[in-house]
Formats: structure tokens, C-alpha cells, sequence
């Protein structure tokens, strides 16, 4: 069993939701995302996404966008992120998982791409930009099948049940559900779309569902937990970054973490 | 586009050009697909996109033939038409793709010069990638991150180009050729002086190429330069680059003035 298998396992023995956090590589710094990293290994966090930084982030909004514009102007590399991979996956035991834009993979080369990330201790990779139709082509799951990494799909209230089928096909690990419309500032109850797409993507899927929404409070995952296995927090943790100065981040990021509980 | 009704959006990250624009239109279909069709005018993002639009601008191929059989009786020897991301070079290419004997050219930005960030040429300093949803040539670092690019006219300052023209370029049945931003208002000026056109920057490099090309031929040739836009949009770039005195003064003044 992966070190993700084991994660999953045990979230599901506890009956708890799991906790997915997000860190943009190299932001603000390779090492502060190091420090980042470990204090979300060290406060409950179960899963991590290392994202790599791309010029054009089309699944992003505004704040991880701009945070990989940074990023990106301090020169940050494919390279540095293998080798932060390397040295986390030695120094953390929560499964971490390389969140890229496909073309930072393609040219790459898609095989060496699996290849290097299992070697550097990565458990998955979600590629929100890799559609199956192109499957034949470019071998994506395949390449990830063969080194033993979990392909994570990547799925929306826009697909249709169909598509979820066919994506429910080849996916691995757990299955990614994003969505910005659905969630509106206060509002208290989950939209009711939103429940029917959790709904029909537990019909489809039979492995664990990843829910990111906007998620940034501790009231949003009480809200998901009945249709959901685990919370995705990504921006909310770069605006916690944000409104840090260089000392405060670990420390805000942990009391932002706590506050997440239920 | 405001006086038809239309409410324009500006785009206000990364370096603010064509590619931020496309990228900000299919977020926007990303977040809004169940009420929003994507209808960029280019020919590139994800399939059916890129056949479409060359689908709806295949009728300036046919008007082409149509015209030229009327004025020459037979097909253009060459047919000549910027690309940015392609659409109106598709569109006067489509027609004639199967007419062997009819040369197609595609022009590309040559900036201001050949350093990275100075240019728009994908042919031959792109590379492929997949970006905005589509495989094709893009002008990228070895890490796959887009690559600043800079034309005179907008809407040839991109990195990508559509699929279709890639594949066009591969097959060497378009040849792809590039106009620097000097060379393009050059053509501005003598359009406007001989034909009473104004050109839009982009077609100027067209045309730029057209001027460059027909010396070299014989007279019976025929030549086609698709004018796939109008002027009249870079007044404000043409004024910067012409600096013709009053009119300048003119313009500055407006400006100053709060308009």
C-alpha cells in the first residue's frame, strides 16, 4: 500500500474529513516553502499539493496566479522543484502530491516528468489541464500508472455524467472536485448544485472525493463533510502568507490551521 | 465595440497583451460555462474552437477566389496574410489549401529585434508546447513558461499560434516569413499615400511583405494581401511612431485635456 493508500485509510478508519493543503513552490521563497511545508506536516494536515509555478495558470485565480508571477521572477525552476520535493519528502511523512500545468510535464518529457516525481518521493499528480481525449496522444496515466503515482482527475459541476463516468474510469488515488460558483461570502447553507454534483460525483467515482471550493474557514468543511472525504485550502493559505511578515508566517499559518478543526 | 453594445473588459495581469487576454476569456468560460459561450476571435484554445472560427472565417478565402476569378480569370499566385494567433490568415488560406499552385505566406511580427521579449516569430524560435488548451508551436523557455513578446500592433503580440497553421507549417504548405515594426508602418505610410488605405498594423505586415516580394516577380503575377483590418484602431500608436508635429501636438494636447 502507497503512503497516499495508508493516508486514506486512515482518515476513513477515524471518520473524519481529511485536510488538503496547497503551497506554491518558491513562494514567497524555496525556503520559506520548506518551513511552510513542515508546519502543515506538524499541525493535522493530511495531504499537500506542491504547486509548480506556470506563466499562464488557467485554473487560478488572482492569488495564486500572482503568486506564481512571483515566484517565477525569482527565477524558480522545474528543477528546484524536484529537488524540494526530494529533500520535504525526506523530512515530512504526509503523502505530497505535484499540482502543474501540463505543459510544465510535456516539456518536460511526460515519462521522465512520473519518472523524477516518484523518485523524488511525490505520491500524485493533478493536472487540472490534461484531458483524457488526448490520452493516445500524450500516455499522461499511463507514464503515471507506470511509475506508481496516482493520477488525480480533476472534475467540475460542468462535466457532465458522462464525462464523470469516463474520468471515474481511469482515476486513481482520489478524484479532485473544484468549483469557484456555488459559494458566496456568508452564505450559511451549501448551494443546493452543489450538492447534487457531490452527489452524482459519489455515484461515479467509488475512491475518495477532494473537495475545493474557496474553502477558508473551519464552517465550509463542516458544510462538505457529509458529501466529502477531504478539504482542499489553497488560496486561503496564500493570503494568510500575504498578510505575514516573514517571522509571522509559520505561526499565522498554524493558528490558521487549528482554527480549520471541527 | 462600446457603441454596439458591447462592455469591454480590460485585462489587468501578467503582461497585459493578447495571451493575458485569452487567458482571462477562457477563466471567465471556465467559471461561467453553463451560461457563456467562448468566442475568441482567434484561431486558437481548445478543439472545436480552432475549426470553428476558421470555419466562420473561411468566407474570406471563397469572396478571394470569387473576386480574383472575376478580375484575373484565374487563381492568385500568392496569398499573403498576417498571423497573430492566425484567424484571418486561416481564413484567407482555407480556400486554397488544395490549389498547390497558390503560395501562401504567413507573416509574423519581427518586433523590434531577435532577443527574447523583442519579437512574436514562432517559426523558427518556438517550440511545442501545451498552453490555453491547445498543442502547437509557442515561444517558450525550456521549462514550458510562455515567453514575453512584443509587436508594434496587438494583435500580433502573442507566444502561441493556432494548431492548424502549425501543422500547415510542418506540412511546408504555408511558408512563414516575418516584418519587423519599422518595416510595417513603412507600409502604413505608402497604402495611405498610394491607395488611400490605412491599414491596421497588423495587415501592414502583410503588406510590408507584399512590397518586399513583388520587385522580385514577374509582371503577370498576381498577388493577394489579405487587409484584415482597418487603422483607424492605432491612431494613438501611429501617432506616437509618425510624431507628424500638429497632428501630435494635437493629440497631446486631447490627452492632456483629459480625453
Amino acid at each position: 500500500m502507497t503512503k497516499l493508500e495508508e493516508k486514506l485509510q486512515q482518515i476513513k478508519s477515524k471518520k473524519r474529513i481529511g485536510l488538503m493543503t496547497h503551497v506554491v513552490i518558491g513562494y514567497p521563497t524555496l525556503e520559506e516553502t520548506v518551513s511552510i511545508v513542515k508546519t502543515m506536516a506538524e499541525n493535522g494536515v493530511d495531504f499537500i499539493e506542491l504547486q509548480i509555478p506556470f506563466s499562464d495558470p488557467l485554473a487560478d485565480g488572482p492569488t495564486i496566479m500572482k503568486a506564481c508571477e512571483e515566484a517565477l521572477q525569482k527565477g524558480i525552476k522545474v528543477k528546484d522543484a524536484f529537488k524540494l520535493a526530494q529533500k520535504l519528502s525526506e523530512q515530512v511523512e504526509i503523502p505530497l502530491l505535484f499540482m502543474a500545468y501540463y505543459n510544465t510535464v510535456f516539456k518536460y518529457g511526460t515519462k521522465k516528468f512520473c519518472d523524477d516525481a516518484k523518485k523524488a518521493g511525490i505520491s500524485g499528480l493533478i493536472i487540472p489541464d490534461m484531458p483524457l481525449d488526448e490520452e493516445h496522444e500524450e500516455h499522461f496515466i499511463k507514464y503515471c500508472k507506470e511509475a506508481d503515482l496516482k493520477n488525480i482527475r480533476v472534475v467540475s459541476p460542468a462535466s457532465t455524467t458522462e464525462r464523470l463516468k469516463k474520468n471515474a474510469r481511469v482515476a486513481d488515488g482520489f478524484v479532485y472536485c473544484t468549483a469557484r460558483q456555488g459559494i458566496t461570502g456568508a452564505q450559511k447553507e451549501l448551494d443546493p448544485q452543489i450538492i447534487s454534483f457531490l452527489k452524482n460525483v459519489k455515484k461515479s467515482f467509488k475512491i475518495p472525493i477532494a473537495v475545493g471550493f474557496g474553502i477558508s474557514n473551519k464552517e465550509r468543511i463542516k458544510q462538505i463533510k457529509p458529501y466529502a472525504d477531504i478539504a482542499v485550502v489553497g488560496s486561503a493559505i496564500i493570503d494568510v502568507i500575504n498578510r505575514s511578515s516573514e517571522q509571522e508566517i509559520e505561526g499565522n499559518i498554524k493558528q490558521f490551521l487549528i482554527g480549520l478543526k471541527i | 465595440m462600446e457603441q454596439l453594445g458591447a462592455k469591454v473588459v480590460p485585462v489587468i495581469f501578467g503582461s497585459k497583451t493578447l495571451k493575458d487576454a485569452v487567458n482571462a476569456a477562457i477563466k471567465d468560460w471556465i467559471e461561467n460555462v453553463k451560461d457563456t459561450h467562448y468566442v475568441l476571435g482567434s484561431v486558437v484554445g481548445p478543439h472545436p474552437f480552432p475549426t470553428m472560427n476558421r470555419d466562420f472565417q473561411s468566407i474570406v478565402g471563397k469572396e478571394i477566389r470569387k473576386q480574383i476569378k472575376e478580375a484575373d480569370g484565374k487563381l492568385p499566385d500568392f496569398v499573403i496574410a498576417c498571423v497573430g494567433g492566425g484567424s484571418n490568415a486561416m481564413g484567407a488560406f482555407t480556400d486554397f489549401i488544395k490549389e498547390p499552385l497558390v503560395h501562401l505566406i504567413g507573416v509574423e511580427a519581427g518586433g523590434k529585434g531577435k532577443k527574447i521579449g523583442e519579437h512574436a516569430v514562432r517559426f523558427p524560435t518556438g517550440s511545442v508546447g501545451v498552453v490555453e488548451g491547445y498543442k502547437s508551436y509557442f515561444l517558450q523557455n525550456s521549462d514550458g513558461q510562455l515567453q514575453k513578446t512584443h509587436s508594434i500592433s496587438a494583435g500580433l503580440d502573442y507566444p502561441g499560434i493556432g494548431p492548424e497553421l502549425s501543422f500547415l507549417h510542418d506540412k511546408k504548405r504555408v511558408e512563414f516569413v516575418s516584418i519587423r515594426d519599422q518595416e510595417a508602418l513603412e507600409a502604413v505610410k505608402l497604402l495611405s499615400r498610394l491607395e488611400g488605405i490605412i491599414p491596421a498594423l497588423e495587415s501592414a505586415h502583410a503588406v510590408a511583405h507584399a512590397i518586399k516580394i513583388a520587385p522580385k516577380l514577374s509582371k503577370n503575377k498576381t498577388i493577394v494581401v489579405n487587409l484584415s483590418g482597418r487603422g483607424d484602431k492605432d491612431i494613438f500608436i501611429l501617432t506616437k511612431a509618425f510624431k507628424d508635429k500638429k497632428f501630435y501636438e494635437f493629440m497631446k494636447d486631447l490627452v492632456e485635456a483629459g480625453i
